[in-house]
């Protein structure tokens, strides 16, 4: 009886999920593209001398991991069309506060990456002359990518999940779909299940691949 | 050897200090290096010997003292500047620009992984001293030749062996032509048969004139090379001469308790 309703609304309604899914991967992936920006610029300001830097993004850190995403959802969704003077979609206010709240946390995986980079690196950089601009961009960056890299793709499977927040102001992505779906077919477990079963598949897949990438990546040490 | 040391005072010190917590590394070092001068500095570990030579090159920042390059009070403690916490700009002082004519060579290599052989010699001059890169080129497969390494400069330092990464290492302080260079323990994390190699580049450097600092626990080397040999002990320079009179007849009877354990 589960399995054939589930077989029913998937062969009805399979279209929802679908493009829910993409509104999912479009959303984990916008927010983790402008987050790592964003995120690290947020970084070098927290590894620069300046100690005003390092207090003010500090504090930003400290209150984007300490408090719940939900209520930063909520909050941006409340804030922005207050503050900023063209108006703004729910959808366009969720993405801002989702890119937000991911640049906070990758900003502490590009710092932990940076600092992973062996200090003899530093000091053979500064015995040179190198000015701190040229170090971090010839020197640094480029062997902390092979650190950054793994965990920003983790950030971005973690976001496949978080996004599913997005769904109680109705933003489009799975969670919304299963919604959709559930509210005209009033059948909410096998609805519940299939979008399950979506995010599974996916985060599944993406693991899988993140595996490969790492394993390329420390090939090539 | 019969080459000129010049009485020209490239590096001086004075009054330095530093410590880590509670911990009294140097304690109130006066000392010079003279313009083609080889200096060795021997001691126990944990003398010291190490944060002396790094707080040359500002690598360490000493909290007390002065160092004078080419004239010039790096610590940016001079006169006016005297009491500004001490910074990579402090007193108007570029470390940077100072640290050019430095060069430093590490007991780790510390040769840059994600660049080829070539562009870990070519990189500090052609961003930092605006060198034209064909110029800087030339100049590191002429460098690389000398140290015959040559074959390997399309290969990542991954390849190469601990003695090829610190031939590269030296290669890669000289293109920056400095004034002096500081060997930090050049040959201690090498394994016996690569000692050798690494030792003749650093003494046909020595011995072409170029101004050498450097901490070593190759006394024979040191003995042999040197025109004038610290002993560090306990955060101080403890006794210093000529080879011959370090090796030959220490008058501190530390200096001959050490040397009576390593030789």
């Amino acid at each position: 009886m589960f399995l054939e309703n589930m077989i029913k609304i998937w062969q009805r309604y399979d279209y929802v999920f679908i493009n829910g899914l993409f509104g999912t991967l479009w959303l984990a992936l916008i927010t983790v593209v402008v987050g790592t920006i964003l995120g690290t610029l947020v970084a070098l300001m927290r590894l620069s001398h300046s100690r005003i830097l390092y207090g003010i993004t500090g504090v930003y850190i400290e209150v984007l991991r300490g408090t719940p995403i939900l209520l930063q959802l909520y909050f941006f969704w409340l804030l922005l069309p207050k503050i900023v003077p063209v108006t703004m979609s729910d959808t366009a206010c969720i993405i801002v506060a989702l890119i937000v709240n991911s640049s906070a946390y990758v900003a502490e995986v590009i710092r932990a990456g940076i600092q992973a980079v062996d200090k003899g690196q530093t000091e053979a950089a500064k015995s040179l002359g190198m000015s701190d601009r040229n170090m971090m961009q010839h020197i640094i960056l480029p062997q902390a990518v092979k650190n950054i890299l793994p965990a920003l793709g983790n950030e971005f499977i973690v976001m496949v999940k978080e996004t599913s927040l997005a769904s109680v102001f109705f933003v489009g992505e799975l969670m919304t779909a299963y919604k959709t779906v559930q509210s005209t077919t009033f059948l909410a477990l096998p609805s519940l299940t299939i979008a399950g079963l979506i995010y599974l598949i996916v985060t599944f897949v993406l693991t899988k691949l993140l595996r490969l990438l790492e394993r390329r990546l420390q090939a090539s040490d | 050897m019969t080459k000129q040391v010049q009485d020209q005072v490239l590096i001086r010190v004075e009054g330095l200090s530093k410590s880590f917590g509670k911990l009294h590394v140097l304690k109130q070092i006066d000392q010079h290096v003279n313009l083609g001068e080889v200096v060795s500095i021997i001691g126990p570990s944990g003398s010291g010997k190490s944060t002396f030579l790094r707080c040359l090159n500002l690598l360490e920042i000493p909290e007390e003292g002065h160092i004078w390059f080419d004239g010039v009070d790096i610590t940016g403690r001079d006169g006016a500047n005297a009491r500004r916490r001490l910074f990579s700009k402090a007193g108007g002082i570029d470390i940077d620009k100072h640290r050019q004519k430095i060069g430093m060579v590490f007991q780790h290599f510390n040769v840059f992984p994600n660049l080829t052989v070539l562009e870990n010699i070519t990189l500090a001059p052609v961003l930092e001293k605006k060198e034209p890169k064909a110029q800087a080129v030339a100049r590191a497969e002429e460098l690389l030749e000398r140290v015959g390494l040559l074959d390997k400069r399309d290969e990542y330092p991954r390849k190469l062996s601990g003695g090829q990464k610190q031939r590269l290492a030296i290669v890669r302080a000289l293109a920056m032509e400095p004034e002096v260079i500081l060997f930090d323990e050049p040959t201690s994390a090498l394994d016996p048969e690569m000692v050798k190699d690494v030792l003749t580049v650093i003494r046909d450097l020595a011995e072409s004139g170029m101004t050498t600092v450097i901490v070593t626990h190759e006394m024979g080397f040191a003995r042999e090379v040197s025109d004038r040999v610290l002993f560090m002990e306990d955060g101080r320079i403890a006794e210093e001469g000529t080879p011959e009179e370090i090796f030959g007849s220490p008058k501190n009877p530390r200096t001959a308790e050490f040397l009576s354990k390593v030789l």
